[in-house]
C-alpha cells in the first residue's frame, strides 16, 4: 500500500487528469507572473523577485499536498469543524490585528509576507457545509437545516464584508449554486436571475435618466396579461400577482439603494461595466488597458516576455488580478482560448468526480470546489475582457500570492483525497 | 439516477455556456477590428528623436563660418500631463501658471500635427532652448514631472556675422514645409533661407531614433534593445562655401554706413567671393530662444535687415552697361575700336537731350569707356537698333535683346539662394506697353547707358564683370563650392557647366583696355586704384528717382587671367567712383594680396568711417 491505511476503504488512484491540469495551470501562472513582472530589457531569462517569491509559494503548496496525500481522510473529518472555527476566528481577528490593503483590511502581516484568512474561509466553509449535509439523517429540508446550511456560509460572507473586501465575499454567493445540487429549488436561482435582471433594469433608468415608470408599466402590464390568460385557475393567478408585486418592491429597493447607498465610485463601476459609461482617461483607464494588452495579442500573442502592457503598468495589478491580461497579451487568441479549456477541464472533470461520490460529504465538497472555482474564473476573467463590474479577486492557480494558491491547493487535494477513498 | 444527479448537467452546461461568451468576447477582442496592438506598442515605447549636427560650413580657405551649438528641449506627451506639479514647472523655468497653460496648449497642437504627420505618439515640443541652469534643475527633477522628457537638438552659431544673407537663418518648421518633406516634424529647425534653405537636405544630417520603453507614468525605463529601433544620428557633411571669410569681414567694414551690396565672383568657376549687404542683421541673435522674438523686431525694422539686396534689389546699371552696349555693337559690326563720336556736353536730338560730363576732343572706343562719354553710347545704342541690315527699330532692339540675356540679364543666374531677382531687361512687347506701337531709338535712348527700364541686381552687375573677364563666358554663380560626399548631376549641371555669351572673344580685348584705363590719370575713378594690380573697372551711377543717385561700380582684376570681378552698391552714393569704386578696388586689393596691409590707408580709414545718411 502507497499510502497510509485508510478506513476501511477500497483503494483507488488519485484522479491523474485533475493533477495533471492543476500542475500546468501552476506552472502557466509561474510563467506568467514571471513575465508580468520581469524586466524589459533583461537579456537572459531571470526572474524577478515575486515570480521567486511564487517559487516559494508553490514549494509551500507542494508540501500542503503531500500533507493531505499522507493523512487519513478520518482525520480531516475530524478536524472541519475546528478549521472551520479556526478560520471564522481569523477572519474576525484581522479586523482588529490585520493591516489595511488598498481599503480592505483582510491581511496579517509577517514581516514582508502577508497571509489573507478569507482564503482559506472558502475551503473551510465548503468543509463545514460538507460535513453538516452529510451528517446522517440530515438533508437540505426543513427550516433549521437551511438556516443552518445558509448560516454556514453567509456568517464568514458577512465577516468578510465587514473587512470590506466586497470580491471575497460575494465568492460565498457560489455556494448557492452548491446548493441547487443538494435541493435548493430551480426557481429559486431563476428567481435570483429574474431579480438581477431587474436591477440591471433599474440600474440602466438610474443612470441614464430614464423614467423608471417604464418598469412598473410593464410589470403591471406583463403580469395583468398573464393574470388574464389564468384567471380561470386562482392559485397561479395569485402567484403571478405575487411574483409582480414582489419584483415591483424589489425594482423599488434597487432604485433607492442605488440612488441613495451606494457611493459614487461603486456607481461609476457598474455603470462601467453595463457600458453607460466610458471614460478612458479616469476610470475606465484601467478596463482599457486591459482590453488594449489582451487585443494587443491578436491571434499567435506578441509572445513570450515581450507583452509591453502588462510589464511597464499600463495594466493594473498586473501579476495579482488582472494576471490573464499577461495570457492575452502574449498568447493571443489561441493561447487564451486553451488556457480557458483547461480551466473549464478541470471544472468539468472536478463536476464529473464529485458526481460519482458516494457521500455526501464528498459530493458537496466538491459541488463546493468546482461553483468557487467557476464563480473566481468567470469574475475575474469577466472582469479583464469587461463583461463583469473590476472585483478584485484572484484567478485561482494562476494569480500571484500564497494565500490563493495554498488555500486553493488544499481546497482541490482534500477533495482528490476525499474522492481517492471514496467507498 | 435521482433527481440531484441530473443537475450536473446544469453545472456543466453553465461552464460551457460561460466559456462560449468569453470565447466570444475574446474573438472580438483580439480579432477584432480594433488597433490594440497600435496601442500598446504606443503605450509603451517611445521613439526620442536624435538630432544630428547640422553641417559645418567653412569658407573657401577652410576657415569655419557657421557651426553647430547643442541645446536642450523640454518635450511632453501633452495629453498624459494629469497630475502636473505646475509649482516645480514654474520655479524651474521661472514662467507664470498661464504661461504653463498656454505652453501646454501650444504643445497639444503640434502633437495634433505630428499624429497628423503619422507621428510614432502624441509628444511634442513643449519648452525649446532650456538654459543651462534649466536644464540641470530639470535633469534632476525631471522624474517628478511624469509626461516630461528632455531631448536634445543642434542650433546655430555663426563664427562670423558678416555673411547673414549669403549663409541664412534657421526656423521652425512650419506647416507648408512639412507638407512638402515629412521627415520635418513640428518643432524642427530648417533652414529658411541662405545655404541653409538651399542645401537644407544635404546640411542637416540625418535624424537618429532611441526607442525608450516607457511605463504608465511615462517615465522612461530603458532602451529598447532592438537595433532596428535605434541608430544613431548623421551629422551633415561639411561644407566648403566660396566665400572668403576675411574678405566678408573687410567688406563688411568697408560697408559700414552705407547702404548697399558688394558681391565678388571669381570669374574662372562663378564662385561667390563676397556677398555683402548693409543693412544686414547680426545672425547669432537669430538662434535660439530669442529667434522669434528677434525675427518680429527685423521684420519691423524699417531699415529692412532682412532684405537680400544683392540678389533681389533691383537697379538701373547706369553706365557699367556701357561695356555691354560696345560689345553687342561690336558684334552687331556697327562699331569697331577706330569708330570716334564728338560729344558737345551732351547729346541731342530734337526734344531729347541726354547730358554728359565736360571732356576733351572726340572718342575713340578705348577712351569712351575711360571717360564714360554719353553721347558716344546713344550713337552706338541707335547704330545697333537703327541698323539697315534690320530695317526696323523693333527687330533691331530685338536683335539687342537677345544678346543682352545671353549675358544671364533679365533673368535669374540661378545663385544656390532662393528668391533671386530677375532684373529686368524690357522686350519688345514692354516697350510697346511704356511708349506706345510707335516708339523710336530716340525714345528709348535712356537704355543706352543704361537707365530707363533695364534693372539689374547687384549679382547680375558682378556677373557681366566676369563675364567681360573671361572673355564671353560665365559659370552660374554659387555660394557653395563642394560638400562632403554630395554629388549630384542636376547640382553639376547648373554650376559646372560654361555658358557662353553671343559676343565674339575677339571683341574684349578693346573694352578691357578701357576698363584698365579707369582708375588711371584721366579716367573716372583716377586716384582710387591700388599700385602694382591692373583693375579694369567701368564706374556708374544710377539715377535714383526717389533720391540721390546710387554709387556703382564693377571690376575685375588682374587684366590677365582675373581672379576676382566684383559689383559695388551703395545707395544715395552719388558717382561711382565716389563711394563704389574705392570699396571695390580695396576689396580686390585685399584679396589679390591678403595680409598685407593697403597702400590706401586713408582711403579705407576714410570708408570705414563715414556715414551717408
Amino acid at each position: 500500500m502507497k499510502y497510509s491505511p485508510l478506513n476501511n476503504s477500497a483503494q483507488e488512484k488519485i484522479d491523474g487528469l485533475s493533477i495533471f491540469l492543476f500542475i500546468v495551470l501552476v506552472i502557466i501562472g509561474f510563467l506568467s507572473i514571471s513575465s508580468a513582472t520581469s524586466d524589459v530589457n533583461q537579456e537572459f531569462y531571470s526572474l524577478s523577485p515575486i515570480a521567486i517569491k511564487q517559487l516559494i509559494w508553490i514549494g509551500g503548496s507542494i508540501v500542503i499536498i503531500f500533507t493531505i496525500l499522507y493523512s487519513n481522510v478520518v482525520v480531516i473529518d475530524y478536524f472541519t469543524y475546528g478549521f472551520y472555527a479556526v478560520a471564522i476566528t481569523l477572519n474576525i481577528a484581522v479586523l482588529f490585528l490585520g493591516r489595511e490593503v488598498s481599503g480592505a483590511k483582510s491581511w496579517f502581516g509577517f514581516g514582508g509576507i502577508g497571509i489573507q484568512p478569507s482564503e482559506f474561509a472558502k475551503v473551510a466553509t465548503a468543509m463545514a457545509l460538507a460535513k453538516y449535509l452529510g451528517t446522517y439523517g440530515i438533508r437540505f429540508q426543513g427550516a433549521r437545516n437551511i438556516a443552518i446550511c445558509l448560516l454556514i456560509f453567509l456568517l464568514p460572507m458577512a465577516i468578510i464584508l465587514i473587512q470590506n473586501d466586497t470580491g471575497s465575499a460575494l465568492v460565498f454567493l457560489s455556494f448557492f449554486l452548491v446548493l441547487y445540487r443538494e435541493g435548493l429549488p430551480g426557481f429559486i436561482l431563476i428567481s435570483a436571475v429574474w431579480l438581477m435582471f431587474l436591477a440591471i433594469c433599474r440600474i440602466v433608468s438610474e443612470a441614464t435618466g430614464i423614467s423608471s415608470y417604464y418598469g412598473y408599466g410593464l410589470l403591471l402590464g406583463l403580469g395583468s396579461i398573464m393574470v388574464f390568460f389564468a384567471r380561470k385557475d386562482r392559485g397561479i393567478s395569485g402567484l403571478i400577482t405575487f411574483i409582480a408585486v414582489v419584483s415591483a418592491a424589489f425594482y423599488t429597493i434597487v432604485g433607492t439603494v442605488y440612488s441613495s447607498l451606494l457611493q459614487q465610485y461603486q456607481r461609476d463601476r457598474i455603470e462601467l461595466v453595463l457600458g453607460l459609461k466610458s471614460d478612458d482617461r479616469g476610470l475606465g483607464f484601467n478596463l482599457r488597458q486591459s482590453k488594449i494588452a489582451i487585443g494587443a495579442g491578436e491571434m499567435w500573442g506578441r509572445g513570450y516576455l515581450k507583452g509591453t502592457q502588462t510589464k511597464m503598468g499600463f495594466v493594473p495589478e498586473q501579476h495579482t488580478d488582472f494576471i490573464f491580461d499577461t495570457i492575452g497579451e502574449e498568447w493571443g487568441f489561441v493561447g487564451a482560448i486553451v488556457f480557458l479549456l483547461i480551466f473549464c477541464g478541470l471544472l468539468t472533470r472536478i463536476v464529473i468526480l464529485a458526481e460519482r461520490q458516494s457521500t455526501t460529504f464528498g459530493r458537496v465538497l466538491g459541488y463546493s470546489l468546482a461553483c468557487v472555482l467557476f464563480f473566481h474564473l468567470s469574475i475575474n476573467i469577466g472582469m479583464t475582457i469587461g463583461l463583469v463590474p473590476t472585483i478584485g479577486i484572484p484567478l485561482p492557480f494562476i494569480s500571484f500570492g500564497g494565500s490563493s494558491l495554498w488555500a486553493f491547493t488544499l481546497f482541490l487535494f482534500t477533495f482528490l483525497r476525499v474522492d481517492q477513498v471514496r467507498k | 439516477m435521482e433527481k440531484g444527479s441530473k443537475r450536473q448537467v446544469v453545472y456543466i452546461g453553465l461552464i460551457a455556456f460561460v466559456f462560449i461568451i468569453y470565447s466570444l468576447k475574446l474573438a472580438s477582442i483580439q480579432l477584432g477590428e480594433v488597433p490594440y496592438k497600435k496601442m500598446a506598442i504606443n503605450n509603451a515605447l517611445n521613439k526620442i528623436t536624435l538630432y544630428p549636427s547640422r553641417s559645418n560650413i567653412f569658407d573657401r580657405k577652410g576657415k569655419l563660418m557657421v557651426y553647430s551649438t547643442q541645446m536642450y528641449d523640454l518635450s511632453s506627451f501633452p495629453y498624459e500631463i494629469k497630475k502636473l506639479d505646475t509649482g516645480l514647472l514654474c520655479s524651474i523655468l521661472e514662467i507664470d501658471l498661464p504661461t504653463v497653460r498656454h505652453l501646454i496648449l501650444d504643445a497639444r497642437i503640434r502633437a495634433k500635427k505630428r499624429q497628423k504627420n503619422n507621428a510614432f505618439n502624441n509628444s511634442a515640443l513643449f519648452y525649446a532652448n532650456l538654459s543651462n541652469k534649466q536644464f540641470t534643475l530639470l535633469r534632476e527633477n525631471i522624474y517628478r514631472l511624469p509626461g516630461f522628457y528632455i531631448e536634445s537638438r543642434t542650433d546655430r552659431q555663426f563664427a562670423t556675422t558678416t555673411a547673414p544673407h549669403a549663409l541664412g537663418y534657421l526656423g521652425e518648421a512650419d506647416e507648408s514645409l512639412i507638407v512638402l518633406d515629412d521627415y520635418n516634424q513640428p518643432g524642427d529647425l530648417v533652414g529658411i533661407t541662405g545655404i541653409e534653405r538651399y542645401y537644407e537636405k544635404q546640411i542637416r544630417g540625418i535624424k537618429g531614433v532611441k526607442t525608450v520603453w516607457q511605463d504608465r507614468t511615462y517615465t522612461e525605463r530603458g532602451v529598447v534593445k532592438d537595433t532596428q529601433f535605434n541608430y544613431p544620428s548623421t551629422a551633415g557633411p561639411d561644407v566648403i562655401s566660396s566665400l572668403d571669410f576675411d574678405l566678408q569681414e573687410y567688406g563688411r567694414l568697408l560697408l559700414n554706413g552705407k547702404k548697399g551690396s558688394i558681391v565678388a565672383i571669381e570669374p574662372s568657376t562663378g564662385e561667390v567671393i563676397a556677398f555683402i549687404n548693409n543693412p544686414d542683421y547680426d545672425p547669432n541673435t537669430m538662434v535660439g530662444r530669442e529667434r522669434a522674438k528677434t525675427f518680429k523686431s527685423l521684420l519691423r525694422d524699417e531699415q529692412k535687415p532682412l532684405y537680400n539686396r544683392a540678389v533681389k534689389g533691383v537697379y538701373p546699371p547706369g553706365s557699367t552697361f556701357k561695356t555691354v552696349m560696345a560689345l553687342i555693337a561690336m558684334q552687331e559690326g556697327v562699331l569697331s575700336p577706330e569708330t570716334t563720336h564728338g560729344c558737345a556736353g551732351g547729346y541731342r536730338l530734337g526734344s531729347i537731350r541726354v547730358g554728359c560730363h565736360p571732356h576733351g576732343g572726340p572718342l575713340d572706343l578705348r577712351g569712351s569707356i575711360r571717360i564714360s562719354c554719353n553721347s558716344y553710347y546713344c550713337q552706338v545704342f541707335r547704330d545697333i537698333i537703327d541698323n539697315p541690315k534690320y530695317g526696323d527699330v523693333k527687330l533691331g532692339y530685338a536683335a539687342l535683346e537677345k544678346h543682352l540675356r545671353s549675358f544671364g540679364l533679365g533673368s535669374q543666374l540661378n545663385i544656390d539662394l532662393l528668391g533671386e531677382s530677375r532684373g529686368n531687361i524690357p522686350s519688345v512687347a514692354q516697350l510697346n506697353r511704356r511708349h506706345g506701337d510707335r516708339w523710336k531709338s530716340s525714345t528709348v535712348i535712356s537704355l543706352s547707358i543704361g537707365q530707363g527700364e533695364i534693372l539689374l541686381t547687384p549679382l547680375q552687375i558682378c556677373n557681366v564683370a566676369a563675364i567681360i573677364a573671361n572673355r564671353g563666358w560665365y559659370y552660374a554663380p554659387h555660394l557653395v563650392k563642394k560638400i562632403d560626399g554630395f554629388k549630384d548631376t542636376a547640382w553639376d549641371r547648373k554650376y559646372k557647366l560654361k555658358k557662353f555669351t553671343t559676343i565674339n572673344p575677339t571683341y574684349f580685348a578693346t573694352i578691357i583696355d578701357g576698363m584698365s584705363d579707369v582708375t588711371k590719370p584721366g579716367g573716372t575713378a583716377n586716384g582710387t586704384g591700388i599700385a602694382d594690380i591692373e583693375i579694369c573697372a567701368k564706374t556708374g551711377t544710377a539715377q535714383n528717382p526717389h533720391g540721390k543717385d546710387h554709387s556703382i561700380y564693377m571690376a575685375f582684376a588682374p587684366k590677365d587671367n582675373p581672379k576676382i570681378a566684383i559689383a559695388v552698391l551703395v545707395e544715395n552714393g552719388g558717382f561711382g567712383a565716389t563711394w563704389a569704386a574705392p570699396i571695390a578696388n580695396l576689396m580686390i586689393e585685399k584679396y589679390l594680396k591678403p595680409g598685407v596691409e593697403t597702400s590706401k590707408p586713408a582711403m579705407e580709414e576714410r570708408l570705414k568711417t563715414s556715414v551717408i545718411k
